[in-house]
């Protein structure tokens, strides 16, 4: 689903975000990425989502490398990828349902068939009761749920969120967590990039470790891992 | 619908053509609406923008105007392209008689009037006053005279000197007078009028380009935030284009009709003055305005005028915008 070769990436000012990154994600698969802030998490997603382009290597994503990709097919390979944003991104001149339908009126979908999707990605996020309402009349925990019911509603294979819950309390992350747990189990891969290591450890999942633009972990939840505890792992980072 | 449904973990097919084909229409009525809400959210200020863009248009137009009613007015003297032949002294009533029903069976010729030298010294002795020293002549020194009027088609500078220089060989003509340099200044004060009325038609629909080009890109820039999260989500420049457009028209379409408004309020409070004044040449010329085609045409211009400005402003804005 999702295959770095040999990435690395840096920005015009020079500073260097990846160093030669290799990493495979299969079909169906869901994976943490996590590290300090600046260590290339956003870099990577931002890789795969096409708002970068790598400087060296190769990123295949759905099998489809993208630096073949030319600029006018950018919008083709977005829509096969539901985007989750911290800051959520949502429009704040329309109602939650017209958030949650923009990607399928982008795709050009029969309007009764868009109330539908949108209804069920809404009753999949609980938020059925709120399709009238503007963005800003919700909590922040409504307003990622809503970032998430447009990101799913296309049924895109593939997820990425980046720090989805980086302004929610434990017990919205935990909800929105089994929220993206029940979507895997359908068969949606996802990458999610997250520093809130205590969530982390709660969940079995591949984790990637990232460090000054480097993997320096690849950690698949196996009966050691589960025991680590979460500032050992990242032990390394926290001394720098 | 069951959660496998709603997140089945495949490469998402899209909708059918048919589908696309539907939701595009209805796309285009939503956004043909988004563009006009987006102009009556700040509806001061972009009522400003319509009336500056109708103020730029209503200019040429008025002056369009003016030069129809001027090659009207011209029109209905053609009496300018009347030619006077002024026969010999010599020549007899019947004579005079015979050549003005010659010249009559010309298709080239409207009307022939013969003034016999009689009635021409009646007339000139009754409108000049000089009653007592026309009486003194011992001899009638007018010649007999014909006025022949071409028809419209040769009422022109061109083919009526021509006619004019086929009368003058007629042996019985004396003088051949055509008032031609008046006709011929007409015209080519009406062509200069009808050149610079295009030259600041062009001018102006130029400015109306850059007004709405630059209305346009101010509206591109306060929506940004809302073009990078549409980009993201997949949307292509033409999605994200398409409400600028319609932005562009709606502007197009007030401005037209504002300016013809401001065309045909103008011209009935003209038209007062102007029928005294024509009342004074004992004319019944009234000011003529817009007809329905002109009209038409004039909102149809502004309306492509709005869309060109917001699609050449659009299209370079939308692309400097990239999700970061």
């Amino acid at each position: 689903m999702i295959e770095f070769a040999h990435v690395s990436k840096r920005y015009p000012n020079g500073q260097i975000a990846l160093r030669n990154i290799d990493l495979q994600i299969g079909a169906g698969e869901m994976a943490f990425l996590t590290g300090h802030s600046g260590a290339g998490k956003s870099t990577m997603l931002k890789l795969i989502s096409l708002m970068e382009r790598p400087t060296a290597g190769q990123v295949i994503i759905n099998g489809k490398n993208l630096n073949r990709i030319k600029p006018r097919k950018i919008p083709a390979i977005r829509r096969d990828i539901g985007m989750i944003f911290q800051d959520h991104r949502l429009l704040f001149d329309r109602s939650v349902f017209d958030n949650v339908a923009l990607p399928l009126m982008i795709a050009g979908y029969d309007h009764r068939e868009i109330g539908r999707r949108v209804r069920a990605a809404l009753d999949k996020v609980g938020l059925l009761s709120k399709e009238k309402s503007t963005p800003i009349m919700l909590s922040g925990g409504e307003q990622q749920r809503v970032g998430i019911a447009r990101a799913v509603v296309n049924k895109p294979p593939l997820l990425l969120a980046d720090e989805p819950t980086g302004n929610l309390d434990p017990e919205l992350s935990a909800e929105i967590m089994r929220l993206f747990e029940q979507f895997n189990q359908v068969g949606v891969s996802l990458l999610i990039a997250s520093h809130d290591l205590s969530l982390l450890a709660k969940m079995h999942y591949r984790t990637l470790v990232m460090k000054d633009g480097q993997l320096i972990q690849d950690r698949s939840d196996t009966p050691q891992g589960l025991d680590l505890p979460p500032a050992q792992l990242l032990g390394a980072d926290n001394e720098s | 619908m069951n959660p496998d449904q709603l997140t089945g973990a495949r490469l998402t097919q899209g909708a059918s053509l048919k589908a696309r084909f539907k939701m595009l229409i209805r796309l285009h009525k939503l956004e043909a609406k988004r563009g006009i809400q987006d102009i009556f959210d700040n509806p001061l200020s972009n009522f400003m923008t319509v009336l500056v863009i109708a103020i730029a248009l209503a200019l040429p137009t008025g002056l369009q105007i003016m030069l129809d009613n001027g090659k009207q007015l011209s029109q209905s003297w053609d009496g300018a392209s009347r030619i006077s032949l002024f026969l010999t002294l010599e020549t007899s009533k019947k004579q005079t008689i015979d050549l003005s029903n010659k010249i009559r069976q010309n298709l080239a010729i409207k009307n022939v009037e013969v003034i016999l030298p009689d009635q021409a010294l009646k007339d000139f002795s009754q409108q000049s006053g000089f009653v007592d020293a026309i009486g003194e002549l011992d001899q009638n020194p007018l010649p007999p005279t014909l006025v022949v009027q071409p028809v419209e088609a040769y009422s022109t500078p061109f083919e009526s000197g021509k006619l004019l220089a086929i009368y003058a060989k007629l042996p019985q003509v004396e003088k051949a007078q055509l008032d031609l340099d008046w006709v011929r200044k007409l015209y080519a004060l009406i062509q200069l009028a009808e050149k610079a009325a295009a030259a600041l038609g062009l001018a102006l629909g130029l400015a109306v380009l850059l007004i709405i080009g630059n209305t346009i890109r101010l509206s591109v820039q306060n929506r940004r935030d809302e073009i990078e999260i549409v980009k993201l989500i997949g949307a292509t420049n033409a999605f994200i284009r398409r409400p600028f457009l319609y932005t562009g028209f709606w502007y197009g379409l007030f401005a037209g009709i504002s300016c013809w408004l401001l065309v045909e309020i103008s011209l009935f409070w003209l038209q007062q003055p102007i029928a005294n004044l024509a009342g004074l040449y004992q004319s019944d010329f009234t000011l003529s305005g817009l007809s329905w085609s002109q009209s038409i045409q004039l909102i149809s211009i502004s309306c492509g005028l709005g869309l060109l400005g917001s699609w050449l402003s659009v299209g370079r804005h939308i692309r400097a915008i990239e999700p970061r």
